[in-house]
């Protein structure tokens, strides 16, 4: 029985030595292909974020050259640049053009003070200005509608002084502006109203 | 300069100048029935002689035509502007600019009298008064009495005030207006307001 032991003993240590040897022996790996079927694995598995839109998120290296590069940076800085100056005069107006008004934002280009017309008119198909400043054409002016709520607005540089003015709506009904004061007098039984442009330069 | 020439010179001219007339006021031609067209090129021709602004006459028709107005209309609303920018010119002083006399104009139409324009020119005889008389006349126009208001502003702008000053008056006016105050009320309050002390300085 003890003989029968030891070829026994001697059968383990082989097989024992066998897998020593195996788990010694040295992996050969190809760092690159691991990698990658690494990386793979990682993009296959489910992230829980981006789902459907994951190719959004998913970083990307662009090559852009230097010239386009210049010009796409030079029309953001000028996008910057108007945003800056719509801002600042839109802060500037004061009472809003809701239900008719006007009121001197800033001072245009060429020197004239910009006025903003306002005129609420929710089922209109049209509303036009005019004044004695674009010769009372009702094709001179159109306001643009905003996309809700039937507020009607334009920007228009106006001289200094005092003037006359209505809306025109779907190219028939004069309306004089509800928010500013009413002129004296209706010479053709259709009353405008009075608008005043200060000179900044004068006092 | 031969005969020929100065013929030809002497025709020249006589085609050229109704040729400028027509180019002045070109913006007619299209709005105005011939009859009324000569009319009120008359009546602009006369009042640029006198050195009246001639370009509210102008828009004054133009107005009337895009209210499709008829010519009789018309002609009687550019006579009466045409006189009013005489009389506003002549209460104002001959070295008033344009606007200060279509604001004047303004103001007379609204029913005050030249002299209140002159006691105007007097309380601010340096600096532009367009935007004061634009004052004056839109609060005639809200019911304020016209005497009343011109002593206001006259006392304003006597004491200083400057346009944005007397923008912001009116409008304090306006709003107790808009809100029942009847409005020579509501210049009066507003007026104590401005002058604190009592009533408004007067103007030398």
């Amino acid at each position: 029985m003890r003989q029968h032991d030891d070829t026994e003993d001697m059968s383990r240590d082989e097989t024992l030595e066998r897998v020593v040897q195996e788990l010694r022996r040295p992996l050969r790996v190809n760092a690159s292909l691991f990698d990658a079927r690494v990386m793979d694995e990682v993009m296959r598995a489910p992230s829980g974020v981006g789902g459907r839109f994951e190719s959004l998120l998913r970083p990307r290296t662009f090559r852009v050259s230097p010239l386009i590069a210049l010009a796409a940076g030079m029309l953001f800085a000028v996008s910057i640049a108007g945003s800056i100056l719509y801002v600042l005069p839109s802060r500037s107006r004061g009472a809003p053009s809701a239900r008719g008004a006007q009121s001197e934002v800033a001072r245009a280009v060429s020197g004239s003070p910009i006025v903003e017309f306002g005129f609420v008119a929710p089922h209109a198909s049209s509303v036009a200005l005019v004044g004695d400043f674009n010769n009372w054409d009702p094709k001179a002016t159109p306001l643009r509608a905003a996309s809700t709520g039937g507020v009607w607005s334009v920007e228009v540089p106006i001289q200094p002084g005092r003037h006359l003015y209505a809306f025109v709506v779907d190219g028939t009904v004069w309306r004089p502006d509800p928010a500013a004061p009413q002129a004296t007098g209706e010479d053709f039984g259709e009353p405008n109203s009075a608008l005043t442009v200060a000179d900044p330069g004068m006092r | 300069m031969t005969r020929s020439t100065l013929s030809m010179f002497a025709l020249a001219l006589a085609l050229g100048a109704p040729a400028a007339l027509r180019a002045q006021d070109a913006r007619l031609d299209s709005r105005l029935d011939a009859r009324t067209r000569e009319a009120v090129v008359t009546i602009i021709d006369s009042a640029r002689g006198v050195g009246v602004p001639s370009e509210p006459l102008v828009q004054k028709a133009l107005e009337g035509a895009s209210k499709h107005a008829d010519g009789a209309r018309i002609l009687t609303a550019v006579r009466m502007l045409a006189r009013e920018l005489g009389d506003a010119r002549a209460a104002l002083g001959a070295a008033s600019s344009d606007a200060e006399v279509i604001a004047g104009a303004s103001a007379l139409h609204a029913g005050i009298a030249p002299a209140a324009l002159s006691k105007m020119r007097a309380s601010r005889a340096r600096g532009s008064l367009t935007v004061a008389l634009a004052v004056l006349s839109d609060l005639v126009a809200r019911g304020v009495p016209g005497d009343t208001a011109t002593t206001v502003i006259s006392a304003l702008t006597g004491a200083g005030a400057q346009d944005a000053e007397l923008l912001r008056f009116q409008q304090g006016v306006e709003r107790d207006i808009a809100q029942g105050a009847t409005p020579a009320a509501a210049l009066g309050v507003r007026a104590q307001g401005a002058f604190p002390a009592g009533a408004p300085r007067r103007t030398p």
